[in-house]
């Protein structure tokens, strides 16, 4: 008992993370910028098979995968936004809403005419290694991909706290016009701001993909997840997005060990929906769109 | 500290938020080089708009933003300042979540290039208003209103601008408070600056002013210096409610 209980822990722990990832840029898009993100789980869906097509066709570890994907998709995002964004900005949030919905819908079925609707999986030679900590067995895969999670999340945090341009970017979030008086020129920084949402779904999706199967079809699931991490941990907070992240990780890895799995759903969705009864603004204390 | 600065001019502005819904019809301003030039106005005149329409956060149907005779109406707002030109809103604009010190060293984002001289200002702000000095690590957002306001001027002028926009500074701020705000102002213009100041204060306003405009239903009205104004205060804001 007590080594599923350590095992479960861990395993939380480290899906807690990548979870954290998923809804990192999702978070950080709508809470500077105000866009409900939908084709966010798009993104993630385009990183899996960006990670899977390295591997099959170049034998690019998924690793290596994960820090391409950070340019890439921020160059994808970038052009997303001048391309997209800025024309449905400032239309309502109806409009905007029923542009990244639209563009869900395309990406998801490029996929499918790509990709086929068949599950995809990546199969490394660690991805079904793992090792022992006391009592508990830990998948070195889990271990790599929230490793690489944290990083992204901390590099998201130090950028955003301890540089110039993501303290702008901060405020560009808080009081769009003060910034622009001060000679900022918000639509460059929301064009970075967007490409780093885009490259923190990209990268979540390699993650993702070095543990689930994928399809074209599967990544709405992944939407309702990176939607239930913001929720909980309220908007545009690095730090409170890492908590929820955990939070959610850790829920469901004890549900899926001790409750029959079709609970496990029920258990997390009931306590989004009791947080959102009950608090609001998510785990914080303070209900705002700020990073 | 002196500063060269140049002479701000608006002419026949018609401006507004929609083309079927015109604030400014036809209005002319100039504000004079290293003097406080005063709006006033009833609500709903077309104070603030004067203000964004030269910030750039409005855009002129007809007329022009001049500076030094140079045509402003197809720069964008973040490009204002490197004209010299810096705008405090009307109302709370600190970034709440953003400390002290991170508040005023992006108002200095135009030197940002230069990371020496941009920690130089951004200390020589701290110098100028010392009392910010042991606020600097706190969140503007937990500041009084007054130490809000000390640190959106302080954020103003990192970046040492020549032409000085300000909307209602004395909103929401205590009396005491209030009176310090134009007492800086005064102590801006006496550093050579353009002041370009929009205010519902019309007493406090006019006490600091050289020259005065005032607007009615999105046009010119009377102008004239403040000695012109000084004596006839109340029959000025009697015209205004119409008794």
């Amino acid at each position: 008992m007590g080594a599923q209980v350590l095992t479960v822990i861990i395993d939380g722990l480290l899906l807690g993370l990548i979870y954290a990832g998923i809804g990192l840029g999702l978070s950080l898009i709508l809470g500077v910028m105000g866009v409900v993100n939908v084709a966010h789980s798009a993104f993630i869906m385009l990183g899996s098979y960006f990670a899977y097509e390295l591997f099959r066709r170049a034998g690019i570890d998924p690793i290596i995968s994960a820090a391409l994907a950070l340019p890439v998709f921020f160059l994808l995002g970038s052009v997303v936004y001048r391309t997209l964004i800025t024309r449905v900005e400032f239309t309502g949030p109806t409009q905007g809403l029923i542009a990244m919905f639209g563009l869900m819908v395309l990406i998801e079925n490029l996929g499918v005419i790509v990709w086929t609707t068949d599950a995809r999986a990546l199969t490394t030679h660690y991805t079904n290694t793992s090792f022992a900590i006391g009592p508990a067995v830990v998948a070195w895969v889990k271990v790599l991909a929230g490793g690489l999670a944290l990083a992204l999340i901390g590099a998201a945090w130090v950028f955003l706290h301890y540089t110039l341009t993501g303290r702008a970017i901060r405020a560009i979030g808080q009081d769009r016009d003060a910034a622009a008086v001060l000679g900022i020129n918000v639509h460059q920084l929301l064009t970075i701001l967007f490409g780093l949402g885009i490259a923190c779904a990209g990268v979540a999706g390699v993650l993702l993909g070095m543990i689930y199967p994928f399809s074209p079809g599967g990544q709405v699931f992944w939407l309702a997840w990176a939607f239930l991490v913001v929720v909980l941990g309220g908007l545009g907070s690095v730090a409170n997005t890492l908590v929820a992240g955990l939070v959610v990780g850790i829920i469901q890895t004890f549900a899926g060990a001790f409750v029959p799995f079709e609970f496990v759903y029920l258990i997390l969705y009931t306590l989004l929906a009791v947080i959102l009864i009950v608090r609001r603004e998510g785990l914080t204390s303070v209900a705002r769109r700020s990073i | 500290m002196t500063i060269s600065a140049p002479q701000l001019q608006i002419k026949g502005a018609v401006a507004g938020y929609t083309p079927a819904q015109q604030i400014l019809k036809g209005v002319d301003i100039a504000a004079a080089p290293g003097k406080i030039t005063v709006v006033l106005g009833p609500n709903g005149t077309g104070k603030s708009t004067l203000l964004k329409l030269v910030a750039g956060f409005v855009k002129a149907s007809e007329g022009d933003v001049l500076l030094n005779g140079k045509n402003l109406n197809a720069l964008p707002v973040h490009e204002r300042l490197g004209e010299g030109i810096g705008l405090l809103p009307q109302g709370r604009s600190a970034f709440p979540d953003l400390t002290v010190e991170e508040n005023i060293e992006l108002g200095g984002w135009s030197l940002r290039s230069d990371r020496k001289r941009l920690r130089e200002a951004v200390e020589a702000m701290f110098v100028r208003y010392p009392h910010l000095e042991k606020l600097r690590d706190r969140r503007a957002g937990t500041l009084s209103g007054g130490q809000q306001r000390a640190v959106e001027i302080a954020r103003m002028l990192v970046s040492n601008p020549s032409v000085l926009l300000i909307d209602e500074p004395s909103v929401g701020l205590s009396p005491i408070v209030a009176t310090q705000v134009y007492k800086e102002l005064v102590e801006l213009r006496d550093e050579g600056r353009t002041i370009l100041l929009v205010d519902q204060d019309v007493r406090a306003a006019i006490k600091i002013s050289d020259y005065v405009y005032v607007l009615t239903s999105g046009k010119n009205d009377i102008q004239g210096d403040r000695t012109a104004f000084e004596g006839d205060l109340g029959s000025i804001v009697r015209g205004w409610l119409g008794v």
